[in-house]
């Protein structure tokens, strides 16, 4: 009696017990969930987070640290260096040269000039490339190279040894008056020496041009050309600017007038002329320089104002577009009179001195890229070493200042990427991509603005051809197609949705847009009949006597509807090169006939292109890639609205399409969102499929007959030959981000919506 | 409109007996009827008159075929796959298969309250005006006294008046099911059918729809379908008997309770069965 019992009790206790098995398994599958809950969390920020690394040094500016000075003799006038700035130079006034280590300022080697006889007037350097121009008091200019060799000695260390060689004085000026000051300009096949001189108490400048040719054995020959007069009818100018590429050259008067001299045959003659500050209280030019790439000077005046005035195509009178100086910039106001400014070499930044303060600008987006304190002493002479890590700066008491410069991305700023920039060359500020080019002086353009729109505008053209279809696809299929042929679809379209986008990008970019070039007319007939022909079906339907209807079973419509709409597409494409020729006959402006083709007319009368891979075959084709997903949710969505409310509405008297409209779209539509919303995704983040079926031109209009490009295509299609680190790189990381954020909000926009829309429309 | 409708007070005090309505005995005419789901045949050879103005119930065991029975005085089977009927349904004479009705204005003339009450993810208002908005409606002060009329019909009136604009999810399930009655006469149908309209509810909201039913069946002609017998006794005139598909037995509710004359209707009456 009392073991029965035991025994019950203890069978009781274990069969209410629960296992430790389970609950063991119950929190280890709450802990795995929830750290695949915030994995999730974790991996999308992580991946923000990457991007943003990856973006931000393009927002941070350059860095300047200050090396240690070099003391050289207080009478030096002038400097060079060699390429990493080991061993400076100073050029003293008498035109000896001295190099010291940079190290540790020790002298290294001094040179002196074989002059017989004749004085040092003018010196001028040229520190990139080595060389230095000695005016001598008889007018002529004597050139100097000076090299560093490196020698390696037993333990392989290096050690640099300069090397300074003279070569003949070239008679440049008038012969007997002492050359004052002098530039050089070597361009590919051209070298211009220009010498200023005072004749008569005028100033007068006077130049010579040496041209190369390369002679039959390889052999270069160099011919001088006589000296010839540049500017003479001004005496009154202060500063002289040669482009490097030795075809021009540009006085700056006292009055703040600018004068150009163009090279015509063998001579500059006159060109054009203007007044930067013109509008402005200062006129007086107190500072000027060309910025690399010779198309660009900068102009600072005496309170501080700056402009940047550029060579670019300029509609004239005549009509004619022509080559001319113009603003195309108002840089930021300095603190005080420009004392200098000074190119950088290899991108488009300049240093602007003024009393105390050194700045660096980048020209093209006007941004400030770093600023720091000046020299005590006035800056004889600066410049930018050839990769734009240093700068150097000689100072009137002989003393070399040095700066290292970090600035890996200069061309950046906010509005590079987002704002409408005139670069140079152009006629007009512009949103442009162009990444790279052929040649070294190129400036890369970064502006994500048409990418943006590239991508809207694929998006707008692929939504507007599949959510009409998947949309009402997915209606009809979950409310009105029969049961055994709804079975059939919805795998089919899955399916679909399978499809490798680059598959479809290739039918798409090589057989659709071939063969839809030439009957595009018919296509958009076939297209825009399909809508009203499904719906004429309807009301043909409608309006047969009910015995007729009722031989077909509900769900069976489609049987009728699809041979009548597909009749109606087929006239409508066969009747299309008549609509073609009768609203779209242009004259062929080739052969003058008249013909009938929509391409040339849309040419003719818009002024727009026409491409043959433009936006409707990628909305077409990326259409094709988001119908299924749309459908899928959006059937889902449809389907699963109780049959209690359809039925409640058709027992109300409701039609099948009041009630589809009034009751089952409604309460299904945070589903139908959703799926909107998933596809609008899918349409924007699209690679493939837009990178093969536009041109990927990065053009900003709204032309459904012109291309794109997308922010996913063009990393798709530069990244592989972007510089990692290098701006370009880093430019497409931030148009990842820009879609990450775009897709983030939109997303998030939806999701808001959605919840509401279901709490809204919630079945209980 | 409001000619059609009755006042909502005359509605409420006068209930005559249901010897002195007065209508036609056959208005709703079962003949022969019988029906297939597919193979399945659940319903056979029912021939029934439903007389206008009065209250029929439809009792029988589970799967009896009550619910088909009801579902096709307004052709709500003919949204399932694959059936088929014989014989014929009248209402006031004129067949409901006939070529030239449309299922939808027959639907507008019989309504329908289901087992589990289904208003729509809208309004209170929206759901009690659905059934005048369809048929092109647009006057907003119709559809305002449309839905005060049926409301206080359905007797939710006090009890929504004032969060006509709230969800009628927020409703509990009594007044929900009372929506749906509100909901089913707001367009004045003739026909009300009813499939269970208690089954999921509480004795004080059944009792609330009972005294409903009894005040409707001054101006409907009710067909209500309950596995409650003391439900049927207390709102029916007639009562049908079914078994198995078929009609054992259909007279006035007296009578079947009372004194029925087939032993099975005795038999599942008195609870032995069913
Ligand atoms: N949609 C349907 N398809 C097939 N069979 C059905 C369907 N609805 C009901 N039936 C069958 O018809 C018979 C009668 O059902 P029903 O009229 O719902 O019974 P009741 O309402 O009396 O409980 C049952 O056997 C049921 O299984
Ligand atoms: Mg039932």
């Amino acid at each position: 009696m009392e073991t029965s019992d035991k025994k019950a009790d203890s069978a009781s206790k274990s069969r209410f017990d629960v296992s430790p098995m389970t609950l063991a398994a119950d929190r280890w599958m709450g802990r795995l969930i929830r750290c695949g809950g915030v994995g999730v969390v974790l991996a999308v920020f992580g991946m923000l987070g990457f991007l943003i690394f990856q973006i931000f040094p393009l927002f941070s500016g350059a860095k300047v640290k200050v090396a240690a000075p070099i003391q050289f003799p207080a009478d030096a006038v002038a400097f060079g260096e060699d390429e990493y700035g080991e061993m400076p130079f100073a050029c003293l006034a008498d035109g000896s040269i001295i190099f010291q280590r940079a190290q540790d300022g020790s002298k290294v080697l001094a040179w002196a000039p074989q002059l017989s006889g004749r004085r040092v007037t003018a010196i001028r350097s040229y520190p990139r490339s080595g060389m230095v121009l000695l005016g001598l008091s008889d007018g002529s200019v004597e050139e100097l190279k000076v090299a560093y060799h490196s020698n390696f000695d037993a333990v392989g260390k290096r050690t640099l040894e300069p090397v300074v060689t003279a070569s003949e004085p070239i008679q440049v000026g008038q012969a007997g008056s002492p050359c004052l000051d002098l530039w050089n300009a070597k361009g590919l096949s051209a070298r211009l020496i220009v010498v200023q001189q005072t004749v008569a108490g005028k100033a007068k400048l006077t130049a010579v041009r040496q041209t190369e040719r390369k002679g039959l054995g390889g052999k270069a020959k160099i011919t001088t050309s006589e000296p010839f007069g540049v500017g003479a009818e001004v005496a009154d100018f202060e500063r002289v600017l040669l482009p490097s590429t030795a075809d021009a050259v540009v006085l700056i008067r006292k009055s703040g007038e600018v004068r150009v001299y163009a090279e015509a045959g063998d001579n500059f003659v006159f060109s054009q002329s203007f007044t930067p500050f013109q509008g402005t209280a200062d006129h007086h030019v107190a500072a000027a320089g060309m910025i690399f790439g010779n198309v660009s000077i900068v102009f600072v005046n005496g309170t501080g104002e700056q402009q940047v005035w550029s060579i670019y195509p300029q509609l004239q009178p005549d009509g004619l577009s022509q080559r001319r100086w113009g603003q195309i910039h108002e840089g930021e106001k300095l603190a005080g009179a420009g004392l200098g400014v000074y190119a950088a070499e290899g991108n488009k930044c300049y240093l602007a001195a003024t009393e105390g303060l050194l700045q660096i600008h980048n020209m093209t987006t006007g941004s400030l890229r770093w600023e720091g304190a000046a020299p005590r002493f006035a800056i004889r002479q600066l410049a930018f070493a050839g990769n734009y890590d240093r700068f150097t700066a000689l100072d009137v008491q002989g003393v070399l200042h040095r700066w290292e410069l970090v600035d890996h991305h200069p061309e950046s700023s906010w509005s590079a990427f987002f704002g409408k920039i005139w670069y140079e060359g152009a006629s007009a500020p512009a949103y442009t991509w162009q990444s790279s080019a052929g040649s070294d002086e190129f400036e890369a353009k970064y502006s994500l603005v048409p990418l943006f729109y590239g991508t809207v505008k694929g998006t707008f053209y692929a939504l507007l051809f599949a959510l009409p279809i998947a949309l009402t696809a997915a209606i009809y299929v979950s409310q009105f197609l029969r049961p055994e042929f709804r079975q059939v679809v919805k795998p089919v379209m899955e399916i679909m949705a399978s499809l490798p986008s680059v598959v479809l990008g290739f039918l798409a970019g090589l057989w659709l847009a071939p063969l839809v070039d030439t009957r595009i007319v018919p296509l958009l007939c076939a297209v825009a009949v399909l809508a009203p022909a499904a719906i004429a079906a309807g009301f043909i339907w409608s309006a047969l006597p009910q015995p007729w209807r009722r031989q077909v079973a509900p769900g069976m419509e489609f049987l009728w509807l699809l041979p009548f709409v597909v009749l109606c597409g087929w006239l409508a494409w066969i009747s299309g090169p008549a609509i073609e020729a009768f609203f779209f006959t242009v004259k062929d402006s080739s052969s003058g006939l008249p013909i009938a083709d929509i391409r040339e007319w849309w040419r003719q009368s818009t002024g727009a292109s026409y491409d043959s891979r433009n936006s409707l075959i990628v909305g077409f084709v990326m259409g094709f890639a988001v119908i299924p997903i749309v459908f899928t949710i959006a059937e889902d969505a449809l389907s699963n609205v109780p049959n209690s409310l359809v039925s409640g509405s058709l027992a109300l008297g409701a039609s099948r399409w009041q009630t589809v409209w009034s009751v089952v779209i409604p309460t299904a539509i945070s589903g139908i969102v959703s799926g909107v919303m998933i596809g609008f995704g899918r349409a924007i983040g699209e690679t493939m499929i837009v990178v093969m079926a536009t041109g990927n031109t990065a053009v900003m209009e709204a032309n459904p007959f012109s291309g794109m490009r997308t922010l996913s295509a063009n990393i798709a299609v530069e990244l592989p030959e972007a510089a990692a680190g290098h701006t370009h790189y880093r430019a497409l990381f931030l148009g990842a981000c820009c879609l990450f954020l775009l897709t983030f909000v939109i997303n998030t926009l939806a999701e808001i919506l959605r919840q509401r829309l279901r709490e809204r429309y919630k079945v209980v | 409109m409001s000619q059609i409708m009755n006042p909502p007070s005359a509605s409420r005090i006068k209930v005559r007996p249901s010897s002195e309505r007065e209508g036609r005995k056959d208005y709703i005419s079962i003949r022969d009827y019988g029906f297939w789901y597919g193979q399945k045949k659940a319903l056979d050879a029912i021939s029934l008159d439903i007389p206008e103005r009065q209250v029929v119930a439809f009792i029988g065991p589970s799967g009896c075929g009550k619910s088909t029975l009801l579902r096709n005085l307004n052709r709500m089977n003919d949204l399932v796959d694959d059936v088929r009927h014989e014989g014929d349904i009248t209402i006031g004479g004129r067949s409901i298969y006939d070529a030239g009705l449309e299922v939808i204005s027959l639907r507008r003339r019989v309504g329908m309250v289901f087992q589990k009450s289904n208003p729509f993810p809208k309004s209170i208002f929206e759901n009690v005006v659905y059934a005048l908005r369809v048929v092109g409606v647009r006057d907003r002060s119709v559809l305002d006294e449309a839905c005060e009329t049926s409301l206080r019909k359905a007797a939710l009136w006090d009890e929504v008046k004032d969060r006509l604009d709230d969800s009628a999810l927020g409703l509990s399930g009594g007044q929900m099911q009372r929506l749906c009655i509100a909901r089913a006469i707001a367009n004045r149908p003739e026909i009300l059918l009813m499939d269970e309209p208690c089954s999921a509810l509480d004795p004080i909201a059944t009792g609330k729809i009972e005294e409903l039913i009894h005040e409707l069946k001054d101006q409907f002609t009710i067909v209500i379908v309950t596995h409650s017998m003391q439900q049927a006794a207390r709102v029916s005139d007639r009562t049908a008997f079914f078994y198995l598909g078929k009609q054992i037995e259909y007279d006035t509710t007296e009578k079947i309770f009372m004194n029925p004359s087939q032993a099975q209707t005795e038999a599942y009456i008195s609870g032995r069965f069913g």
